[in-house]
């Protein structure tokens, strides 16, 4: 990180932590880029239809009222005239005058004679002509005039017949005007907001189809982080994505490479050890041989050499092992066995055949899917541990557990403080204790390849007991369910015991998701040749603790050895 | 009279340590440094049991091991410093017999060396063994389909003896491996595995859908009569 320097802006922004500089931002850049682009899109398409809709509007409004009008002007005036011409002659009628004139509906005609007031309609009388109009139109100037009459929009044209004294009044309405004006504008309204919708529905969609690209980059970066490195995205036809998937890619090969490099360093030291190795373990298994020929300081010699290459050849093995789980080319070999023989040959391999193996009668008969070699190390790094640091085993169990069964290593302590609980098993790290005891015979590597180990069975390892105690190591098998697959375990609310080691981080191995080997419908060969010799799917490290699910306490108690959990037959 | 053993290993202090130890358990051993000279040296010498390293300049332990193959039935063990699946199943399905790891004990390659020269034959054999068209005589140490000899290497044998011993019966990979490679618990099923397809390519008519020696998921292999 950059120190930063209080005269330079961007370098005062770069140490603000990312949460305080947030609140700067504007609210609209809160929303992801989708959003953004959709409500952009939205409030585009919003402006262009409605202004769009305001030109239409008011153009038709003008249009039709300048129409209207016109109409109206031209009744009003051959009205007026014919009441005109009416009115001219000897007694005339006025009521049937006012009949006779051509009116359209919704028109009502007034007439003013001599100071008298005639009206087609009880509604419109003299009053209801606006006086400003009226007095005008009785001066003899011909007008018109907008104005509302019980909240409905009329019009009235007032025409001055000075001839004859008298004045003629036509009343329009323009209700139904109005209400043209107001369903067109009201469709208009409509129409807008349906462009704008449709605006915002092709910017969401279009910007999806942007971003998917980057939805591709994001998971495929996403499956490298998680272990998979050879995760490479496939260029597509577009000039632009594909130089993005090629840059991507590039980052990707040197990733890998990198990584792969150091892993086989690793691997390539331990293999080039092996020949020096082999040399020295068979020249060593022969100067033994003829231990007797020698003197009581030479054999003192000779044990201190066997003590101490047994120990390289460990730390040899065990780092092979620890490159193979981080290359991800460690794979499991499976057999189905049952769990209280695999417990008392583990131990017995192990190094510990005094020990008996204390099984649960709940378990017992209960077949598990593992891989022998794996669990063998598992329990002979425990029993290694035990002797090492906590003056031996004194202990071993099996016992049932909701997630499957448990494997209980018992020692004599003292007990790992819950400091620590997580820390040993970490790669040579050394307790407290270490030192004190025949700590020299350990590699550093033993309990953390437990954890390896048992993690690529998909189970959990621990440590429990009080300070100053013993120590229980517990390593928690997943029984296969009858189809042979890891079912991810149910969450609970119950929280780790403390020194759990939930399987996170660090790279997954080969086959996690769609890997047909060791699934269902395997493939024809395999299924010939090695039928329950699975290379199994194993347990990503990303999912968390991982650890399989077995329904019922009870249920397992009573599957028998008959109906304990079997690979399906072909 | 004493075995030989022949050395098939590049590494000149490795095979002077081997020596040291084989001899000290009573073998006569022989020494090649190439798969080339090893070949050539067989021919001339056969012996009882080849030591073949899988990581040979030249010609390397796989290439060895098949030409040896067309040559014998001697029994071979590959020595390997990796144990990754790959190696073990390709230097088993080149014809080796077992295999061990470096770096060994020299009592451990003692002893696979002792098993491999064992399971020549078991006392309680009897003398004819016939399922379908195959014919086994464990006193001769032949194998006969439809009349005609078909050439097993003694392992192959051994675990056709086993199979055609007990018709009908499943016999586990650990029983096997118990009983034709003299393991305990934790050996290598996959010897089993490929050995188990080897034969099938041999006997059955039909490799791919075997009528004879069936697998039993989950459970090890038997032969149906």
């Amino acid at each position: 990180m950059r120190a930063p320097r209080s005269d330079n802006h961007n370098t005062t922004l770069a140490v603000v932590p990312r949460s305080t500089r947030r609140r700067w931002w504007r609210p609209q850049q809160r929303l992801g880029l989708r959003s953004r682009v959709t409500f952009t899109f939205g409030l585009g398409a919003l402006v262009l239809s409605a202004t769009l809709a305001g030109l239409t509007y008011f153009t038709a409004r003008q249009f039709i009222l300048n129409e209207r009008q016109t109409a109206i002007l031209r009744q009003a005036y051959v009205n007026a005239s014919l009441a005109r011409s009416s009115l001219r002659s000897s007694n005339p009628d006025i009521a049937q005058l006012l009949d006779s004139l051509d009116t359209v509906p919704g028109s009502r005609s007034v007439l003013e004679l001599r100071g008298q007031w005639y009206a087609t309609s009880i509604s419109v009388g003299e009053t209801a002509l606006p006086s400003a109009l009226r007095k005008l139109v009785l001066l003899g100037t011909p007008a018109t005039q907008h104005f509302a009459l019980a909240s409905t929009p009329e019009m009235v044209v007032g025409v001055p017949i000075p001839s004859l004294d008298a004045a003629y009044f036509e009343v329009f309405s323009l209700d139904e005007l109005s209400r043209t004006l107001r369903i067109l504008a009201l469709a208009l309204a409509g129409a807008a907001l349906v462009t704008t919708l449709a605006g915002a529905v092709i910017g969401r969609w279009a910007s999806g189809r942007v971003l998917r690209p980057l939805a591709q980059v994001s998971r495929a970066a996403e499956t490298i982080a998680g272990g998979s490195l050879d995760t490479r995205l496939v260029a597509k036809d577009d000039r632009e994505l594909s130089a993005l998937a090629a840059s991507f890619n590039r980052m990707a090969d040197a990733l890998q490479e990198r990584i792969e490099r150091e892993v086989r360093f690793t691997s390539d030291v331990s293999h080039e050890l092996r020949s020096p190795l082999t040399t020295l373990a068979t020249s060593l298994g022969v100067l033994e041989s003829h231990r007797q020929e020698m003197t009581g300081r030479s054999r003192h010699a000779l044990d201190l050499l066997a003590a101490e290459l047994r120990r390289f050849q460990h730390m040899v093995d065990d780092l092979l092992e620890i490159s193979r789980v981080d290359t991800g080319s460690a794979e499991l070999s499976l057999d189905e066995v049952e769990v209280g023989e695999l417990a008392r040959q583990a131990v017995a391999a192990g190094g510990a055949a005094g020990i008996a193996v204390d099984v649960h009668p709940s378990v017992a008969g209960v077949r598990l899917s593992v891989d022998k070699r794996r669990i063998e190390r598992v329990v002979a790094n425990l029993v290694a541990n035990a002797e090492q640091y906590a003056g031996g085993v004194t202990r071993v169990a099996v016992e049932p557990s909701p997630a499957g069964v448990r494997l209980v290593v018992a020692d004599q302590g003292p007990g790992v403080s819950p400091a620590e609980r997580e820390r040993v098993f970490e790669r040579f790290y050394r307790g407290q204790t270490a030192g004190q005891r025949g700590a020299a015979d350990g590699t550093g590597l033993g309990l953390s390849l437990v954890a390896e180990h048992v993690r690529l069975h998909g189970g959990k390892v621990w440590v429990e007991g009080e300070p100053g105690g013993e120590n229980r190591f517990v390593v928690e098998l997943p029984v296969s369910t009858a189809d042979g697959q890891v079912r991810p375990s149910e969450e609970t609310d119950a929280p780790f015991p403390s020194g759990m080691l939930p399987a996170v981080d660090g790279p997954s191995l080969s086959g996690v998701e769609g890997d047909p080997v060791g699934r269902d419908g395997g493939d024809e060969l395999d299924d010939r040749t090695q039928p329950d010799r699975r290379s199994a799917p194993v347990p990503d490290r990303r999912s968390g603790p991982v650890s399989e699910h077995q329904p019922d306490r009870s249920e397992a108690a009573r599957a028998g050895p008959e109906t304990a959990p079997k690979a399906p037959s072909p | 009279m004493s075995s030989r053993i022949l050395l098939v290993e590049d590494d000149e202090r490795i095979r002077a340590s081997m020596r040291l130890a084989l001899e000290d358990e009573g073998y006569e051993v022989d020494e090649s440094g190439s798969g080339e000279t090893a070949l050539d040296h067989f021919a001339d010498q056969p012996s009882d049991v080849v030591l073949i390293d899988l990581m040979l300049p030249g010609m390397d332990g796989f290439e060895c091991c098949r030409q040896l193959r067309r040559m014998s039935a001697v029994p071979v063990i590959m020595v390997t410093a990796r144990t990754d699946t790959h190696d073990v199943v390709a230097g088993l399905e080149a014809g080796a017999d077992d295999y061990v790891t470096k770096p060994f004990v020299a009592k451990e390659l003692a002893a696979r060396i002792r098993a491999l020269l064992r399971r020549t034959r078991s006392v309680d054999d009897p003398d004819l063994l016939s399922f379908g068209e195959i014919e086994v005589r464990p006193d001769e140490g032949s194998v006969h389909r439809d009349g005609q000899e078909v050439h097993c290497t003694r392992t192959e044998f051994r675990l056709l003896c086993e199979l055609a011993a007990n018709p009908g019966k499943v016999l586990s990979r650990e029983q096997l491996l118990d009983r034709v490679w003299g393991y305990d618990y934790f050996g290598d099923g996959r010897l089993v595995d490929v050995h188990i397809r080897r034969l099938r390519i041999k006997v059955e008519p039909d490799a791919a859908n075997p009528r004879h020696i069936l697998t039993v998921r989950g459970m090890g292999y038997k032969l149906a009569v």
